[in-house]
């Protein structure tokens, strides 16, 4: 290690810099060779550009492991350490006043970074490595891999960028690379609709991140988090600030803070003193700060309103819904809220918002997931709820626990994707179509047939349903644990405002949503397994090779880089061979993934406090400790001993909720073989048609803000084609016609006309030159005037100070070229310059200078009339 | 000594009838040879204004001639290329019925 640092100082840390490089070389190399390379370089490329990556990240986070002991030793245990790599310099923005913000591109690892990209990296090789085998038939094999890599890159940009444009970059491209493996099989409507609205959902969200960063610069005077949370108090005793000493509180109304006075139209009065309420609504900017970062990580988080996107992304292959729309890049809006946990725990009210938006999220995702029958939409709506719990952990102040949920969340729900990957690779070979192959209808019983994919899955199921002592377990009793106990109740600053308090019943109301929606995780993660893998293969039946042929050759886009030939030889009143378990390029990550999902819990299992309480080996919490240091004073946990019994009544629920869940579920599904579930189908098939059309919030949307935009784009078209295309362009080209009507008479073809016209021109030119051009400018200063003859070739001058009197001398002279003359306040005097040339030509120019009598010999006015000559 | 008006008048002669030549000839050899006879007006009467008595010493003149020569030829070299390109073409000299560019 002491090599290692010898190497790289950790404020110059290069390592880092190869752990960025390698996936963009892998993308660079993949998008510009790869059609050329053939399917095992490009594999070989991409795996080992991640996978050196990974190897760098690892040795990255040692170091850094390492730091920490050292300053641990050192006594400087809690004072965050990180290892930092300046790329180069990028800007130097104006801030308020003279103060110049730097903007470098910089990266930087830290507690919270270090893991994340650990996760990134780790998690993404994996599905690399799945990806390789499922992809394998695809004609675009080159272009996915390219993809990745780059979506890979962009990850670690936005995870290890040191402020917040890097960060920005990252989170742009992340997006981007989303949308591009959306919509990967882009001659399928669908998914190059899908990937548009992701695409347009997360500028959404992008523009509140952007007005974040204003309001950082303004406020803190940077946009680094260290500079951030230095001056993070700023953005609290600002509010106090009078108007017009830079910058203050926010108002919202009257917008910008200014007064609402009565406005006179046309002898009408209109009394606008109505809209100017008692006292101005004005909000600290850390709550404007916190609202708009936390839009921002509604965006990519898939959080209410914005989430609509995440189960149309489903829509891209199934190792890009594992790695993008599940691991890594959806868990960006969490990080970006544990990365500013500082700010965020100054604003109170901001955190109620992300509580319960959190809350609502996950509750909403849940219900819908009850119903669905795609196996992928299960998973998405799950991916959702469970970025919701995150949310929710956010918002109550449990950073480190909604971070833990990221954590384990990454591999079991990784491992749940690439299972349900692998049953549809397996369901595919028989059924040739995308929505019957993962459709949860068609499965059953193939347990028998995919032994090892069926184990991952129940290990992951297992963990996301909070079955005791597996990962998921662990970080989301904590997090319910922790709404109970900690209230984010703002600081109190001399200078700034009292803090907004939560209501009392806020947590209560909270956990009870959680409970609510943790139940329903269990129901319908087991609904899925039951409905997967338990009872007879139901695709006997459905998936007929006759039937097979027909839907094959329905679907004319089909480009999934499948054989046509594969179904030709089969014997059509035969069932068809029975779904085999998936290549060993596929199932060992999904083995490696199963295992982690379930102890991933090692790395903080809190709940085993409870039992014993001297219960210390909580690592991830003491990592990460530091970092959320400087939150805590936002917090306040309960008391000792009711937060003991609140947390036992909490795992209590926890549990209770998971037995529930996944009773009711073994009951419905396996015991009565779903007749409940079509029993209830029946009794309320309104409820059941809301549920599946996912509460129809994509057609409020499409009925509200959608059509309000094309609305809008329509009026904005009509004013196109009449105004601008109409009129302005019709006009111009009229113009410009009838110039050239009258222009082509002279524009004969005949060059002796062309000669004759430029003998006149020439000859009019000589003219000029010939003629003499009488002009002078004038300097006045209390009544004394200049006057200074323009010069000319061979020209002398002759002045009359007063035109009705004899000139100044009688001769015209060169030098003469000007003269001086009085006007007394009130008279006025005419100045006459004659100018004679080589020729003896003479022009002249008459000029009147009058001066106003000033008004009690206060200021002057110049009173000069031009009258020429 | 001729005085400097002769020189100018003769010069005048001579532009005026090269420029009278220019505009109503429509051969375009003779178009050309009028310009030779504009441009040794100029000659000319810049060759003569330097002979005055003001100018003792100074060459300024008759060395803007022979740039004005070396022009000349330069164009003169041009002017019949374009000429014979010209005949070529259309199998006439006449610069009215050179006219495809019309409108």
């Amino acid at each position: 290690m002491k090599a290692l640092f010898s190497l790289f100082a950790p404020n110059d840390f290069s390592l880092i810099a190869v752990v960025l490089a390698m996936p963009l070389l892998g993308a660079f190399v993949n998008g510009v060779f790869g059609r050329r390379l053939g399917k095992s370089a490009v594999r070989l490329m991409a795996l080992s550009a991640v996978g050196i990556s990974f190897a760098c990240a690892i040795v990255t986070f040692a170091a850094l492991n390492d730091l920490t002991d050292a300053a641990k030793h050192a006594g400087a245990e809690g004072t965050p350490q990180k290892l930092v790599w300046t790329a180069w310099e990028w800007m130097k923005l104006s801030g308020t006043g003279a103060s110049r913000i730097a903007v470098d591109l910089r990266f930087s690892v830290d507690a919270l970074s270090g893991v994340m990209m650990l996760v990134v990296t780790g998690v993404g090789f994996l599905i690399h490595v799945y990806s390789t085998e499922y992809m394998a038939e695809d004609k675009g094999f080159w272009r996915f891999f390219c993809y990745l890599n780059l979506f890979i890159f962009s990850m670690l940009v936005l995870i290890l960028g040191d402020n917040l444009p890097v960060l920005f970059v990252g989170w742009e491209g992340v997006g981007l690379c989303s949308y591009l493996l959306i919509g990967f099989w882009y001659n399928k409507t669908p998914n190059a609709a899908a990937g548009k609205k992701a695409f347009i959902a997360n500028r959404i969200g992008d523009f509140g991140l952007i007005v974040a960063m204003f309001i950082f610069a303004v406020y803190c005077g940077s946009l680094d988090w260290t500079g951030i949370q230095n001056n993070a108090n700023n953005l609290v005793t600002s509010f106090n600030n009078p108007p017009g000493s830079g910058p203050g509180a926010i108002h919202l109304w009257p917008i910008g803070g200014g007064r609402f006075e009565d406005y006179t139209l046309l002898g009408l009065k209109i009394p606008l003193h109505k809209l100017q309420p008692d006292t101005p609504w004005a909000i600290t900017a850390a709550t404007a700060a916190s609202l708009m970062l936390f839009l921002g990580a509604t965006g990519k988080s898939a959080q209410i309103p914005l989430y609509v996107w995440l189960p149309d992304a489903m829509a891209g292959p199934t190792p890009v819904s594992a790695l993008i729309h599940a691991a890594t890049m959806v868990t960006a809006g969490v990080y970006l809220l544990c990365r500013l946990s500082f700010v965020f725990v100054l604003a109170p009210a901001a955190m109620l918002v992300v509580a319960f938006t959190g809350a609502a999220t996950a509750l909403l995702a849940a219900s819908i997931a009850l119903v669905q029958n795609d196996i992928k939409k299960v998973l998405a709506y799950s991916t959702v709820s469970q970025l919701g719990f995150m949310v929710l952990g956010c918002g109550v102040g449990a950073f480190t626990a909604g971070f833990f949920h990221v954590f384990t969340h990454a591999f079991f729900k990784a491992c749940l994707f690439l299972g349900a990957g692998s049953v549809i690779h397996a369901m595919h070979a028989r059924i040739h179509d995308d929505v019957r192959s993962q459709d949860m209808r068609n499965m059953g019983g193939l347990r028998k047939y995919m032994p090892l994919t069926y184990w991952t899955f129940v290990a992951s199921t297992l963990a996301i349903i909070g079955f005791p002592l597996t990962s998921g377990f662990f970080s989301k009793d904590e997090i319910l644990a922790r709404v109970l106990v900690s209230t984010p109740t703002g600081v109190d600053l001399a200078a700034g405002p009292k803090p907004w308090q939560w209501p009392s019943w806020a947590p209560w109301v909270l956990w009870g949503m959680a409970i609510a929606a943790a139940t329903m995780t269990a129901f319908y993660m087991c609904r899925c397994v039951f409905l997967t893998f338990w009872g007879d293969f139901r695709g006997w039946t459905i998936g007929r090779p006759s039937q097979v042929h027909k839907s094959h050759h329905d679907d004319e886009h089909h480009d999934h880089g499948d054989d046509e030939e594969h179904h030709h030889h089969e014997d059509l009143s035969q069932p068809g061979l029975p779904p085999r378990e998936s290549p060993r390029t596929m199932t060992i990550p999904l083995l490696i993934l199963g295992a982690a999902a379930i102890v991933a819990g090692i790395f903080n299992p809190a709940a085993i406090k409870l039992i014993k309480p001297d219960f210390d080996f909580l690592p991830l919490d003491h990592w990460l400790d530091p970092l959320f240091a400087d939150a805590q004073r936002g917090l306040t946990m309960a008391e000792h001993h009711l937060a003991h019994s609140r947390e036992l009544l909490s795992t209590f629920g926890a549990f209770t909720a998971f037995a529930v869940g996944a009773g009711f579920a073994y009951w419905v599904y396996v015991k009565e073989k779903g007749k409940p579930a079509r029993d209830a189908m029946l009794k309320v098939p309104k409820l059941y048609r809301l549920l599946l059309d996912k509460w129809r919030v994509d057609e409020a949307y499409d009925k509200t803000v959608v059509a309000s935009v094309d609305a809008l784009a329509d009026t904005a078209t009509s004013v196109d084609q009449g105004i601008i295309d109409f009129v302005l362009a019709r006009l111009t080209s009229l113009v410009v016609a009838a110039t050239g009507t009258v222009l082509r008479v002279f524009q004969n073809g005949v060059v002796h006309v062309y000669a004759a016209i430029m003998v006149i021109g020439l000859a009019a030119v000589g003219w000029f030159f010939v003629q003499p051009h009488a002009a002078f400018t004038i300097d006045e200063k209390d009544g004394d005037y200049t006057l200074v003859a323009s010069p000319g070739p061979s020209y002398s001058y002759r002045w009359y100070p007063d035109a009705t009197k004899e000139p100044q001398s009688a001769e015209f002279s060169p030098t003469a070229a000007q003269i001086k003359v009085h006007v007394p306040d009130g008279k006025s005097q005419t100045v006459k310059l004659e100018v004679k040339n080589a020729f003896g030509r003479i022009d002249s120019k008459v000029y009147t200078i009058s001066r106003p009598v000033p008004p009690g010999g206060g200021v002057r006015e110049r009173g000069n009339q031009p009258r020429g000559n | 000594m001729i005085p400097v008006e002769h020189y100018v008048a003769l010069s005048a002669l001579l532009f005026t009838v090269g420029g009278v030549g220019f505009l109503v000839r429509r051969n375009v050899l003779v178009t050309l040879m009028s310009l030779e006879i504009m441009l040794n007006a100029v000659n000319l009467a810049l060759v003569a204004f330097n002979r005055q008595a003001t100018h003792v010493g100074a060459h300024t003149g008759q060395i803007f001639a022979f740039f004005i020569i070396a022009a000349e030829a330069a164009e003169v070299a041009v002017g019949l290329a374009i000429v014979i390109s010209l005949f070529r073409i259309r199998r006439t000299v006449r610069s009215d019925e050179a006219d495809l560019l019309k409108n």
